[in-house]
């Protein structure tokens, strides 16, 4: 697979701060790419780098081969956006909003007629196209970002925390868009978010921390790297479980047992047959990752 | 060309789907002609009864249509250019609402997108001033009505080229702002001190010499004269008719600003139309090169 965008050595300061540090990384095309940081990392900033909207102090950032400064109309035409809160114009109704955005790419008349009931049915708003979008609730409004953000037919989408506040059917229908792009056009998708579930399923992962890189790998890397297994044991009295040795903690049912790596567990079980009866292992999850890569928590309470 | 024409057609039909933002700019002209009658024509009566010569009395319809002639050339002064600032409005809206972040994801150039809020601001400004002209003119034909169709479409041309210098004005001033609060400042500011400071509340032959050359300077000062000239040239005309002598009719023309002096030169008709032209195009080119410079930072 081809890199799509390339990042490379990226600083950025404002007056004394440096939000951007020494920033590189690359991007596979196709690949579902989670770009994790607390507010402040430097997330926002690298992504309106990216996007053209605000201009770097040194380094390079190529998109699907453009420069970004020698080519930013090129770019912008690769890349949408679904920004954090919507920034359609609420008076307008959904038709109205699409096609004066749809214009800008030089998309109009039939063309956009056509792109406009694809995306209608790709995002079930059919029904919404003639009302004002100040009138749509949150995740109908969320779908028509989305609609906003693919009327062109970007390369790459760039989703910039897409589902919080969301309720859990629309970030079902969101995902499930999203995952059908990459299948059948093999879409870039640049996702920052607050929910370690929806990173956890990336094919990369990057962690910003202080404007610059803190980790990255496959969320199994850095599951394996950051942190240790989990085994939760049933059926047996406290006793037994400290016999063992290792560091638990008592859960509704039963206790949780942490340690390093999925070969200690597998040698622990070996050794106390009788104590692993009914158990069952787990990786360390995405939050626990983040925590030991920042030191941070990252706040994202599912609805 | 095409994407242009698609941000004015977006930022017009903001602008009307806004009621706050229409009706606001709509009833401006409207309010001013209600306030201008219940409180300043008695006050611009009895100004030009008292100006006048000794001896000399305007048959009332006369006196009347000098009136409206004023108050309708005051009107269309100020709101030309207050309206603009209310339209422009959705400048800084765009702003605060992140409307523009995602305008400036697409490809279309900064100095498009200036273009496009320009237009559509001085599309909808005309709208509403030629909207607030044809009120004017009413209430003009209803208390004395001595204009001819040319002076009706001079007016119509004033009108169009302040309009064009009232949006220039806003989109060089509003292109500072970032919240609506800021907005609503300044366009309160515009509003409140616009009118003092061309001409339309008060003659500028009224002000002491040294504040009347400060606001020769001012490229606004001309949009009224223009307007007070083609609104009074048929009441001035008609004064002529009746018997008044051309020293009394210049004085007039003097008192009501239909003359102009710049630093003691008596500014002509041709040359009040460049100064508005030629500030329309430099207020413009800097609205512009800020857009684009700003893309750069």
């Amino acid at each position: 697979m081809d890199n799509i965008i390339e990042i490379s050595a990226l600083n950025k300061s404002f007056g004394r701060i440096r939000a951007v540090k020494d920033l590189s990384f690359k991007v596979r095309q196709g690949e579902l790419f989670a770009f994790l940081g607390v507010n402040g990392a430097g997330k926002s900033t690298t992504i309106n780098i990216m996007c053209g909207q605000t201009p770097k102090d040194s380094g390079s950032v190529t998109i699907a081969g453009a420069d970004i400064d020698r080519y930013p109309a090129a770019i912008k035409k690769k890349l949408g956006v679904v920004f954090q809160s919507s920034v359609l114009d609420r008076a307008l109704s959904v038709r109205d909003n699409l096609r004066s955005r749809a214009a800008l790419y030089g998309l109009t008349g039939r063309d956009f007629e056509a792109r406009l009931a694809r995306l209608a049915r790709l995002l079930s708003f059919e029904e919404l196209l003639r009302r004002p979008l100040g009138k749509l609730s949150g995740g109908q409004r969320r779908r028509i970002d989305v609609a906003r953000a693919l009327i062109h037919e970007p390369e790459i989408l760039v989703l910039d925390e897409p589902t919080t506040g969301l309720d859990p059917q629309t970030r079902r229908t969101l995902w499930d868009v999203v995952a059908g792009l990459r299948r059948d056009r093999n879409m870039t998708v640049f996702l920052t978010t607050h929910y370690m579930e929806e990173a956890a399923e990336a094919d990369h992962v990057l962690i910003i921390d202080g404007g610059a890189v803190a980790a990255e790998g496959t969320p199994l890397e850095l599951k394996n790297a950051y942190t240790g297994d989990f085994i939760t044991l049933y059926g047996v009295d406290e006793v037994s479980v400290k016999s063992l040795g290792v560091k638990y903690e008592r859960t509704i049912d039963g206790f949780k047992l942490s340690v390093p790596d999925t070969a200690a567990a597998t040698e622990l079980i070996v050794r106390h047959p009788d104590v692993f009866k009914d158990y069952e292992i787990a990786k360390g999850k995405m939050d626990d990752v983040f925590l030991a890569v920042t030191g941070k928590k990252l706040t994202g309470d599912m609805v | 060309m095409r994407s242009v024409n698609a941000l004015i057609w977006r930022n017009i039909k903001l602008f009307f789907k806004d009621k706050g933002m229409f009706f606001t700019s709509l009833i401006t002209p409207a309010i001013l002609l209600v306030l201008y009658v219940t409180f300043l024509a008695d006050v611009y009566r009895d100004t030009f009864t008292s100006s006048l010569p000794q001896g000399i009395a305007l048959p009332q319809n006369i006196a009347d249509g000098l009136v409206g002639a004023q108050l309708m050339s005051s009107i269309l002064a100020v709101s030309c250019v207050t309206v603009a600032f209310c339209s422009n409005f959705l400048m800084v809206q765009d702003k605060s609402n992140g409307s523009v972040r995602d305008l400036r994801m697409t490809p279309v150039s900064p100095a498009a997108l200036a273009v496009g809020y320009y237009a559509a601001t001085f599309i909808s400004t005309f709208i509403i001033a030629a909207a607030g002209m044809a009120l004017c003119l009413i209430y003009v034909w209803a208390v004395g009505w001595f204009m001819s169709l040319a002076d009706v479409l001079f007016l119509l041309l004033d009108v169009f080229v302040l309009t064009l210098f009232g949006t220039a004005l806003s989109s060089v001033v509003n292109f500072f702002l970032s919240t609506q609060g800021q907005a609503s400042a300044v366009g309160t500011i515009v509003s409140a001190g616009y009118g003092f400071i061309c001409g339309a509340y008060m003659p500028i032959s009224s002000f002491d010499e040294g504040l009347r050359n400060v606001l020769s300077c001012l490229p606004g000062t001309y949009g009224t004269s223009l307007i007070r000239n083609h609104s009074l040239r048929g009441v001035l005309s008609a004064m002529s008719s009746a018997g008044a002598a051309p020293q009394v009719t210049d004085s007039v023309r003097d008192f009501l600003d239909c003359n102009l002096y710049f630093f003691g030169s008596r500014v002509g008709i041709g040359e009040m139309y460049a100064v508005l032209v030629s500030s329309v195009a430099v207020l413009l080119a800097v609205y512009i090169v800020m857009n684009v410079a700003k893309s750069r930072k």
